[in-house]
């Protein structure tokens, strides 16, 4: 008799386990998903905030212009930051690099001072660069601006299309994830039914029956979440090892905000489709269970 | 709310459908308090379904019908339960629960009427157990027991809240009959002190041993004898 009571615990168990990892696996699709769709976005910003326009000023320029020019431009919505490199400094830069004070040899400083300007990534668009060039142009000051053009034309093109589709796989796999544990947890509700019906007929209310029933749901949503998590973990960090360049620029930030999603989105699916389910056969009449 | 004068069972003129089907019509039936009735009839003759109409498993659409004070024509979802409550039912298939212990079916039972203090649960627990005979059997699982013994817990279950009602579908069909007897001999002593009790059966001995009123279902009708 204890190997049948052993048996029906152990059977009772593994739906219970199966419908887990039911879940779970469904969130570490999902949260591999967010992973890379982050990661696109942070890497687009990354390239985009290294764009540059640089100004090169004449060399007679005065020192209290430039500095208008420079807290002109930082007061520009657009702008992220203005570096400006003074004659002296661009001159110390390249004696470095070259590992000789090329200034004796030629007797003046012939460098240009100059201000590079970064654009914060929302706005890092080709008008908006050759806008504010063009602007720039008219001060006296200014010999000449660049950026390069067609470097940032590619990368906006592309990283906007992947990122769309990258967008709507993750929606057109959020409701197969929503579907898939609905139905983990109504067959393994389905089970239940006449459990609820028996509860039903000695007079428990229905919020009585439900409550343990949406804890156990939610449970299963978190552990499935928890299990979720590891993998990702384990993914991205086995992932990072052989292929660095991928996720050169992750930040732990963005995982986090995954793992918070991945958590939320388990308790919540697994917790609606369980009340949903349930209340499915609280609301079932005896003669529709069979 | 039920004195003397009011009979805790009244039904007027119903007419009793099991989906769109017609099971019964014209059904007429008092049951005063303290009294016990038998309801016998052939196989499929409507016993259950009368049972059920009670029980509010069944809706009562056509008629009037009056049980322990809540009014089954008007009758809501969210009322069952405390209807329910009032009522103790002793059920053909038992509907126990299968997932948990004799006990922890008694439990389920006291925690979803509202009882909080362990060791009235644990005390009440032990003398329903006790009145059916299954006091060293509450650690096993529904499966685990007899059909005997499983009618007996569902029985025990019936009697835990005290009810102004029991309603037993066959409750001595699978017992043998000296526990039959004590089961009876239970019954008729809970009629007498504070509960009436509505029994349907097919065991006529038993109805020669225990005699009581009986009303027959026969071709779709209730007939006193």
């Amino acid at each position: 008799m204890s190997d049948d009571n052993k048996l029906a615990r152990k059977a009772l168990r593994s739906s219970y386990i199966s419908t887990v990892i039911s879940i779970s696996l469904v969130l570490f699709l999902i949260g591999s998903l967010g992973v890379l769709l982050l990661n696109a976005k942070y890497l687009s910003d990354y390239i985009k905030e290294n764009v540059v326009l640089t100004i090169l000023l004449k060399q007679d320029a005065a020192e209290q212009d430039i500095q208008n020019l420079k807290s002109q431009l930082e007061g520009n919505a657009y702008v992220s930051s203005v570096n400006y490199i003074t004659r002296e400094q661009a001159a110390e830069d390249l004696q470095k690099d070259l590992g000789e004070d090329f200034t004796n040899f030629l007797g003046f400083n012939p460098l240009l001072p100059v201000l590079e300007v970064k654009l914060k990534p929302e706005y890092a668009e080709e008008n908006n660069l050759n806008q504010l060039k063009e602007t720039v142009q008219q001060k006296g000051i200014v010999k000449e601006s660049y950026f390069q053009e067609s470097l940032l034309n590619a990368i906006n093109k592309n990283i906007r299309n992947i990122s769309l589709i990258i967008l709507g796989f993750s929606l057109v796999l959020f409701f197969i994830a929503g579907a898939l544990i609905n139905n983990t947890i109504r067959l393994s509700l389905y089970a239940k039914r006449l459990l609820i019906k028996s509860m039903k007929l000695v007079g428990a209310t229905r919020n009585f029956i439900r409550k343990p029933f949406i804890l156990q749901g939610v449970l299963q949503g978190l552990y499935g979440a928890i299990i979720a998590n590891l993998l990702l973990v384990a993914t991205f960090y086995y992932a990072k090892t052989q292929i660095p360049e991928i996720i050169a620029f992750e930040n732990p930030m963005n995982l986090g905000i995954v793992m918070a999603i991945v958590v939320f989105l388990g308790i919540f699916i697994s917790g609606m489709s369980t009340y949903f389910a349930v209340n499915k056969y609280l609301r079932q009449r005896t003669e529709d269970i069979f | 709310m039920t004195t003397a004068e009011h009979p805790i069972v009244s039904l007027h003129d119903a007419n009793i459908y099991v989906k769109k089907n017609l099971i019964l019509t014209g059904v007429n039936l008092q049951v005063s308090k303290n009294e016990f009735v038998y309801l016998i009839g052939k196989t499929g003759s409507g016993k259950s379904s009368l049972l059920r109409v009670l029980f509010g498993d069944i809706k009562l659409n056509q008629g009037d019908g009056n049980v322990a004070g809540y009014n089954l024509v008007k009758l809501r979802q969210r009322d069952i339960p405390f209807l329910r409550r009032k009522l103790g039912i002793v059920f053909q298939d038992f509907q126990l629960l299968s997932d948990r212990t004799a006990k922890d079916n008694l439990l389920f039972v006291l925690k979803a009427t509202g009882w909080h203090d362990k060791n009235k649960i644990d005390d009440r627990i032990n003398e329903v157990l006790q009145k059916v005979g299954l006091s060293t059997k509450g650690f096993k699982l529904p499966h685990e027991l007899s059909g005997g013994e499983q009618q007996r817990l569902a029985i025990a279950r019936a009697l835990l809240n005290e009810p102004e009602l029991i309603l037993a579908d066959e409750p001595s069909g699978n017992l043998d009959p000296e526990t039959s007897n004590e089961i009876m001999n239970l019954f008729f002593e809970l009629s007498k002190t504070r509960c009436s009790v509505i029994m349907a059966t097919h065991n006529y001995s038993l109805i020669e041993r225990f005699p009581a009123r009986i009303i027959r279902l026969e071709t779709g009708k209730v007939i006193e004898n």
